[in-house]
């Protein structure tokens, strides 16, 4: 994003300096999550040389597939979190979407309409609740996706009766458990959500927009930056993609369950933390998240092939949250000591 | 009753900071600096441009940060600590530029904030820690309330809690850290007599500060700083204004800001009307008009308006009534988006939370409002942006090592360049500037005033709100001052004097 302009400042010759290397930029770039890259090398090569069955091939397609929920959930995470909000809701659109879309089966929608409508309607409680209330009348963004969660769990619960609904539908066990052109597609869900995201983020200006708007609303309205579309299409996004990881679930087990994945919106906060995105907004992006999500599907993953109790994984997601903010705290910390440092540097150099 | 500098050399001085060498990394911040408070009861000044390391030196008097080299002696005794609390203990209180009170507790839980409170076995006695309070603020001669919650006072009453606080610590050194950046004229006054007060009970102040006039109204000794070193220092008598700023920007670098602007007086097509506008809780309206290539000033008390009329004319306050006219169209919606389009820029009064995204790059705030109306699903990869970058850096002069950092990297005075520039990338035809210099160095000053002149001379309109009149009489051709939302005099530039605006602006008329 920036090798061009560095070069045509050192032509303009005001700041002669080598023009940095295709390499060194993209090193560079990974700066705010680099704690979880080094991580998540560090637990893949672990289990790799430990558990002889964790680097075949039906594990690893095991592994992707099961933290494919949290990835897309995630991405759409992402973004609030950089706008400077966040989304409690995102399991309870999730579930009433599995629900929506056993409704629609039985009413004999076709599947395809059926996905699409579920995720529309995810995109609409997103952005036209949660995103109007927060962007638009300015309300906490706390208080409000905490009432659209437990509203919306109320509904599920009271739509379902508590029972789970089965769901026959080519589309949506292709989606869930079945493959594509060799790999599971759920994976290739991923792989798609994550290179729009990275578009979106790297290549748009709404992109820019959201760490704009993230960094100071005030500065970004006065600067004529539409914010208040931006928040409501941010919470929209999110909404949106909890939507269609509620579908994959459905797709996963076969069934619309009644229960509300209370854990997801905390484990997609856990990922995004320690993907190095601020909880204070503004700074922060995709890669790191994908690495965060990576990380707790390889640490779950592994734990489980090494025979250890599952309330063990409880401890450690736990603990890996509460890692994830003291990382941020602790970068937030360093970025300070570093803009200070380059600030001095700048100022006494050029006295 | 000033206690002058001069004391028998038998004594040591109260604090002696000898050749303070600190480095950050490769960079050094201080190079040799030395500071000398000569005796209890002195306020001494400390000015220096924007990375002349006075905010260094500060962070070492106060134990944020630690010498490398160099010493630190209070009374004629070696001393280090290595945090606040160690420097209070020695005696040595600062209050930062930003206030740091807790706004929903009362004055007097602020002054004893920190488990200070009086005790009784029944918990804590509001009434007496009330009293201590109000003792505390008597020493000052200071007429506020210990009752009442912190966040009703205005800043300069908050300062001054602040400096009670200090007090109560039973500071021997204070450092006041631009103390008067934010402050009015007369709350200026009322901070000095503060000060006063501080320095008839013995303790010393050290006194921040960029603009020079007040160095001279309040400090008896002054260090000028450049550089990391110690440019200058000596009591206030040995200094006048030019030997001053030739300390500051070495005899090489001075400037004087004193370029006369003519054409005043030519007659040009109006750019922007203002009819009848009453801003929405205001009880007058407003008319005024700014021609192509004019600068024009709006003088007045803070709370006079100034600030609400800006935001206003740009669309981000409410209005009642009346009507703002761009090049003779009215304006569309009151939103900055229709202020933009229509060809309006605003700089706002705080460009940390209001200017500038500070975690953002340099080129991404320049581009901010140039690139808010293109299709948000379009790539920010633009040419023409590069060129608009490029452009804007050279001509401000805006020193960062790349457009890439962010700009909280940047100095004050760099930075407000920036949340300038955004306005000229976006080649706004007229510009609506709240306090465009407030809280920047000489240098960057006459930079900014520079450049508004050459936007003007490009043809574009500027209408100039400040609190500083000698920059408004420096800069415009007509000043409007104004009084209780209203507009009271319009006065030529040249006709005008400090004595003369400062009696419109009181409402003398």
């Amino acid at each position: 994003m920036s090798t061009n302009v560095v070069t045509e400042d050192g032509e303009r010759g005001a700041e002669r300096r080598a023009a940095a290397s295709p390499l060194a930029s993209a090193w560079a770039r990974t700066r705010n999550f680099r704690p979880v890259l080094f991580l998540v090398i560090a637990l893949f090569a672990f289990f790799s040389m430990t558990q002889g069955s964790f680097l075949n091939e039906a594990n690893v397609k095991n592994l992707l597939t099961g933290i494919a929920i949290l990835w897309v959930v995630s991405m759409g995470m992402t973004f609030v979190t950089i706008v400077g909000g966040f989304d409690l809701s995102v399991g309870a659109v999730a579930a009433l979407s599995g629900i929506f879309v056993a409704r629609l089966l039985g009413a004999g929608v076709p599947d395809g309409v059926a996905v699409v409508l579920a995720i529309v309607l995810g995109a609409l409680i997103g952005g036209l609740f949660n995103g109007y209330m927060i962007g638009r009348l300015g309300l906490s963004f706390f208080v409000v996706t905490l009432a659209t969660m437990t509203a919306l769990t109320g509904v599920v619960n009271l739509w379902s009766g508590t029972h789970s609904e089965v769901v026959i539908s080519p589309l949506i066990s292709r989606i869930g458990v079945e493959e594509t052109l060799g790999l599971p597609t759920a994976i290739w869900i991923m792989i798609v959500i994550f290179l729009v995201a990275l578009f979106v983020q790297h290549r748009t200006y709404f992109g820019r927009d959201v760490y704009a708007v993230g960094g100071s609303l005030t500065a970004a309205r006065l600067s004529g930056i539409p914010a208040v579309r931006t928040i409501v299409i941010v919470y929209a996004t999110v909404g949106a993609c909890a939507a269609l990881g509620g579908v994959i679930a459905v797709g996963r087990v076969g069934a619309a369950s009644a229960q509300v994945n209370v854990d997801l919106p905390l484990q997609a906060a856990a990922a995004v933390l320690l993907g190095g995105t601020a909880l204070a907004g503004g700074l922060g992006g995709v890669g790191g998240t994908a690495l965060g999500v990576l990380f707790i599907g390889i640490l779950q993953n592994g734990l489980s092939i090494a025979g250890v109790q599952s309330f063990w994984q409880q401890v450690v997601t736990g603990l890996i949250l509460m890692g994830a903010v003291l990382g941020d705290r602790i970068s937030a910390r360093g970025g300070v000591r570093r803009q200070l440092r380059t600030r001095r540097a700048q100022t006494v150099s050029h006295p | 009753m000033a206690v002058h500098a001069q004391r028998p050399s038998s004594s040591p001085p109260l604090l002696e900071l000898r050749d303070a060498k600190k480095r950050f990394g490769g960079v050094r911040a201080l190079r040799g600096a030395n500071l000398t408070i000569s005796a209890p009861g002195v306020v001494h000044g400390l000015i220096g441009e924007n990375g002349s390391g006075k905010s260094t030196l500060l962070g070492i008097l106060s134990g944020q940060l630690s010498l490398n080299e160099g010493q630190l002696l209070i009374d004629g005794e070696p001393v280090s600590f290595r945090t606040p609390a160690g420097a209070l203990e020695r005696g040595i209180a600062m209050v930062s530029q930003e206030t740091a009170l807790a706004m929903h507790l009362t004055v007097a839980e602020n002054i004893f904030l920190g488990h200070r409170a009086v005790k009784r076995a029944s918990g804590i006695d509001w009434a007496a820690t009330e009293s201590r309070a109000a003792g505390v603020l008597e020493r000052l001669a200071l007429e506020i309330e210990p009752g009442r919650l912190a966040g009703e006072l205005a800043p300069d009453q908050q300062q001054m809690v602040e400096i009670a606080r200090a007090l109560s610590m039973d500071a021997r050194i204070l450092i006041l850290d631009e103390p008067t950046s934010s402050l009015t004229d007369d709350e200026v006054g009322s901070l000095f007599r503060a000060v006063r007060g501080v320095r008839a009970a013995g303790v010393s102040v050290v006194f921040v500060s960029h603009r020079l006039g007040e160095m001279f109204a309040i400090v008896d000794e002054l260090t000028v700083l450049r550089d990391g070193l110690t440019a200058a220092t000596g009591p206030i008598s040995d200094f006048d204004v030019d030997g001053v700023i030739d300390a500051m920007v070495g005899s090489s670098g001075a400037r004087r800001d004193l370029v006369a602007r003519d054409g005043a007086d030519r007659e040009r097509a109006p750019a922007l009307e203002v009819r009848g506008l009453r801003v929405a809780g205001a009880a007058a309206t407003v008319d005024l008009d700014v021609a192509d290539g004019e600068i024009v000033g709006i003088a007045g008390l803070v709370g006079a308006g100034r600030s609400e009329l800006l935001e206003a004319i740009f669309g981000v306050r409410a209005i009642e009534a009346g009507d703002v006219r761009i090049r003779g169209a009215s304006r569309g919606a009151p939103t900055p988006r229709e202020a933009i389009a229509a060809g309006v820029g605003y700089l706002p009064p705080d460009r940390k939370v209001q200017g500038l995204v500070l975690r953002r790059s340099v080129r991404e705030n320049i581009t901010m409002a140039m690139t808010s109306s293109a299709g948000r699903l379009r790539s920010p990869r633009d040419p023409a942006c590069d060129v608009a970058v490029a452009t804007v850096m050279e001509r401000m002069q805006i020193r960062a090592s790349s457009p890439d950092v962010a700009v909280a990297t940047l100095s004050g005075g760099n930075q407000q360049k920036v949340a300038l520039g955004k306005w000229i990338a976006a080649g706004s035809r007229v510009l609506l500037l709240d306090e465009p210099t407030r809280g920047v160095d000489v240098n960057s000053k006459a930079d900014i005033h520079e450049l508004l002149r050459a936007a003007a001379d490009d043809g574009v309109a500027l209408l100039v709100s400040s609190s500083d009149n000698p920059e408004l009489l420096e800069l415009c051709d007509r000043i409007l001052v104004m009084f209780r939302g209203s507009v009271v005099a319009s006065v030529a530039a040249a006709d005008a004097s400090e004595a003369v605006l400062g009696r419109y602006a009181g409402g003398h008329l």
